[in-house]
């Protein structure tokens, strides 16, 4: 045991954009932050250099490897080298993170959407899932927060209103869309009763935040090359420039409470020379991700709580959701469209968000990918047969016209697709890896189903050939559910506040707290969240 | 903690490659087809553990000089088969000794379709690939592995060359290689070429390919 004395007023675990922008709020306020990852401190041009290095550019995570001590799944494959899923459906939940300063929005591609006021309400509207213990209106603000602090671009309402009513304007002006989707927006508008809206992205439209006007590199995912696309690293800087400390390499094992199980008085965490060290503070988050802050809770079984810390209900670990996709990719019959050019996911069809079928079927987003199809485009040509001057112009149509669109579908909590300790497979300090049962909801099932005639109609507006379907169905990375949020201690992790109800001092923010997973992208969301956490401790401890 | 742990994460992509390989994913398998990834890969692959800086590192074959006999016969067969005048030299040299590297068999290969080569009269890339294939229909691996390594900048399972891969040449006029775009604000919005569908007829017989999810 080290004799280092390490306390703050408030100890966060986890970097990503929870745990920073909770400490860079909490830190500018007066009150001290210490703040533990896991994962070692990184930079961004080792993983672009990583990147013009990676034999296969559409896998996201490879250019971010982990270290021992805090592995995190190489792959979206199964059987995986860590996050092992199983179940009917276990390759439709191997979700890929990433633990590091800065955390998994290294490789987001910046869609920051806010939910719709049903979605918090689905219970209650569609008699579906579960309601959440806050309402829209109380998030508004903190949203809002978020897109300043993150640099959100989007529409203007009045012209398009996207389901969630704003206060203040977005930061920065909608991205312009490509020519590729201002064709697709074009076709949608003509031929379907559907509209193609701007995705709000937290990428700069103009000089923001003392980061560069976004430059079309086309790479928001893995690695935006100059920083355009916020991502948590830049909360990690801001907060250390006020005064927050970080601790990098530092793996939270045990969550130390008083007699009463009442209050968390202390966490401990093992370097990686599994050195234990103790970190007391007057209040702790636990900001480290649906998975792993569902894992460590799991971890840190004691004799006062022998299912796990937090976890009176026996819902930590449980309710596991994700958008599942639906994803194809087809060969256009129409003029060219050069996808690729300017940033990734910028356009989007939003009339399946919403509506009176969300009783029977799951709400769903559509996105028609914007990425660069030149190496796939190569593939495909060179397995095809070509060489020589006709590989040259096939690779040239194809790169010109192959179309990817893929979904966001909605899942539902369900108690049974959980997160539980691999009894048999452990990290070099011994903590065991996460293991998680996950099988579809048929309200998901529908949904894709759903997904997959409106995508095969798209094929024939655009009279598509080619087609090849992602077999099954597949992860979005956006895990969530693990500690979820409800007004009943018995059944739920966490209440509005994400504050756990079993520990006065100890919150949560994570997805993992999400009580239903809507159809946009889960960051924003995550951030108002942590937000409103931050908002929460100042009054305490300010009060106090 | 010891310095170089806390660097850990800092891994080259030779390293990553390594991983990626002994791995042995499904993508993997299904272009093993394409002969992007042989058996023999993971054979070299394996030798030339822990990481490669250069062509001197113990263990791993030096990179062939440009004038290597053979280093000029792939540049020949890479003339023919790109039905271009002018190929770098330097690259040349580097995607062969990988391709090499890949497979036990591909220099004997290389030579025997260079001697194909030599004695026939080829017009076209097309002409020579049916050919070749037709000889020994194991050549058409290695026509796989030299388009892949000139147009996608990819031998043995490594980027050889990124910027470079030819078919960043042929489309530079519509989309740049991620991370090196240069088109000016909002570049995006305006009208790329048109590009009419191709007439040509491919030369080989078809391989399977699936697109993966990313």
């Amino acid at each position: 045991m080290s004799s280092e004395n390490l306390s703050a007023d408030v100890v966060i675990v986890g970097s990503g954009v929870a745990g920073s922008s909770i400490a860079n709020e909490l830190v500018r306020a007066g009150i001290s932050v210490i703040v533990l990852e896991a994962g070692p401190r990184v930079d961004r041009q080792h993983f672009v250099e990583n990147f013009r290095n990676l034999e296969n550019k559409p896998s996201y995570q490879e250019p971010f490897p982990s270290v021992p001590w805090a592995p995190h799944p190489p792959d979206q494959r199964t059987p995986n080298e860590y996050l092992h899923t199983t179940g009917p459906d276990a390759e439709a939940y191997q979700q890929v993170y990433l633990r590091m300063i800065g955390g998994t929005t290294w490789h987001w591609a910046g869609c920051a959407w806010r939910y719709l006021p049903s979605d918090f309400e689905l219970k209650t509207r569609f008699g579906q899932g579960r309601d959440w213990a806050l309402k829209y209106d109380d998030l508004e603000p903190f949203y809002y927060q978020a897109e300043v602090m993150m640099g959100v671009c989007g529409p203007d309402p009045a012209v398009e209103d996207l389901g969630s009513p704003r206060k203040q304007p977005y930061p920065m002006d909608a991205l312009p869309i490509s020519y590729a989707a201002q064709q697709f927006r074009k076709l949608i508008d003509e031929k379907t009763p559907w509209r193609v809206v701007h995705e709000p992205q937290a990428r700069n439209t103009r000089p923001y935040d003392n980061r560069p006007t976004c430059e079309g590199h086309n790479n928001c995912m893995p690695i935006c090359p100059i920083g355009a696309m916020y991502n948590g690293s830049y909360s990690v800087y801001d907060a250390e420039a006020a005064g927050a400390k970080f601790i990098p390499n530092a793996v939270v094992y045990k969550i130390e409470r008083d007699e009463a199980n009442k209050l968390v008085t202390a966490v401990h965490y093992l370097d990686p020379d599994k050195g234990s060290h103790r970190v007391t503070g007057k209040y702790f988050v636990i900001a480290a991700h649906c998975i792993e802050t569902a894992k460590l809770l799991l971890v840190a079984a004691d004799e006062k709580s022998p299912t796990g810390v937090a976890n009176s209900s026996d819902q930590v670990g449980r309710n596991m959701m994700d958008h599942t996709g639906v994803q194809v990719t087809f060969i256009s019959g129409d003029k060219a469209l050069w996808p690729g050019r300017g940033p990734l996911e910028t356009n989007v069809i939003d009339n399946f968000r919403d509506g009176e079928w969300r009783k029977e079927r799951g709400a769903y987003l559509v996105h028609m990918v914007d990425d660069n199809q030149v190496d796939l485009a190569t593939q495909m040509a060179i397995a095809k047969g070509y060489v020589g001057r006709e590989l040259e112009e096939r690779i040239r149509y194809l790169a010109a016209h192959t179309v990817r669109l893929f979904s966001h579908n909605e899942a539902l909590p369900d108690p049974n697709n959980r997160l539980t300790l691999s009894k048999t497979r452990k990290d070099v300090l011994g903590i065991p890896h996460p293991d998680v049962y996950y099988k579809l909801p048929e309200y998901t099932v529908r949904s894709c189903e759903h997904t997959r005639k409106v995508f095969r109609e798209l094929i024939g507006l655009m009279h598509g050939t080619d087609e090849q379907w992602t077999p099954g169905y597949f992860p979005q990375d956006h895990p969530s559910g693990s500690t979820i949020m409800g007004v009943d201690p018995k059944d739920s992790v966490v209440d509005g506040h994400c504050r756990t109800h079993d520990h006065e001092n100890l919150f949560i923010a994570s997805s993992s707290v999400f009580s239903t997973v809507g159809t946009g992208n889960i960051t924003l969301t995550v951030a108002a969240l942590a937000l409103r956490v931050a908002d929460t401790l100042k009054k305490e401890l300010n009060h106090a | 903690m010891a310095e170089n742990s806390s660097s850990l994460w800092m891994v080259s992509p030779n390293r990553m490659r390594l991983s990626r390989l002994l791995r042995m994913s499904r993508r993997d398998v299904l272009l093993g087809g394409m002969g992007t990834v042989a058996a023999g890969g993971l054979v070299s692959a394996q030798a030339a553990e822990p990481d490669a800086h250069g062509s001197n590192v113990p263990g791993q074959p030096s990179l062939l000089s440009v004038n290597d006999p053979l280093v000029k016969q792939f540049l020949d067969l890479s003339h023919r088969l790109t039905d271009r005048d002018a190929l770098d030299e330097w690259i040349a040299a580097a995607l062969c000794t990988n391709i090499v590297q890949s497979d036990a068999k591909r220099k004997e290969q290389l030579q025997g379709m260079h001697a194909l080569l030599e004695g026939g009269k080829f017009a076209s890339a097309s002409d020579f690939a049916r050919a070749a294939e037709k000889h020994d229909p194991a050549f058409k691996d290695v026509i796989h592995d030299i388009m892949a390594g000139w147009y996608r900048g990819v031998a043995n399972g490594k980027v050889v060359v990124y910027r470079s891969a030819l078919m960043f040449d042929i489309t530079k006029d519509a989309v740049y290689p991620k991370t090196y775009a240069a088109g000016g604000p909002f570049y995006w919005t305006s009208k790329p070429p048109e590009v009419d569908p191709p007439k040509g007829q491919p030369a080989l017989s078809p391989s399977k390919f699936v697109v993966e999810p990313t």
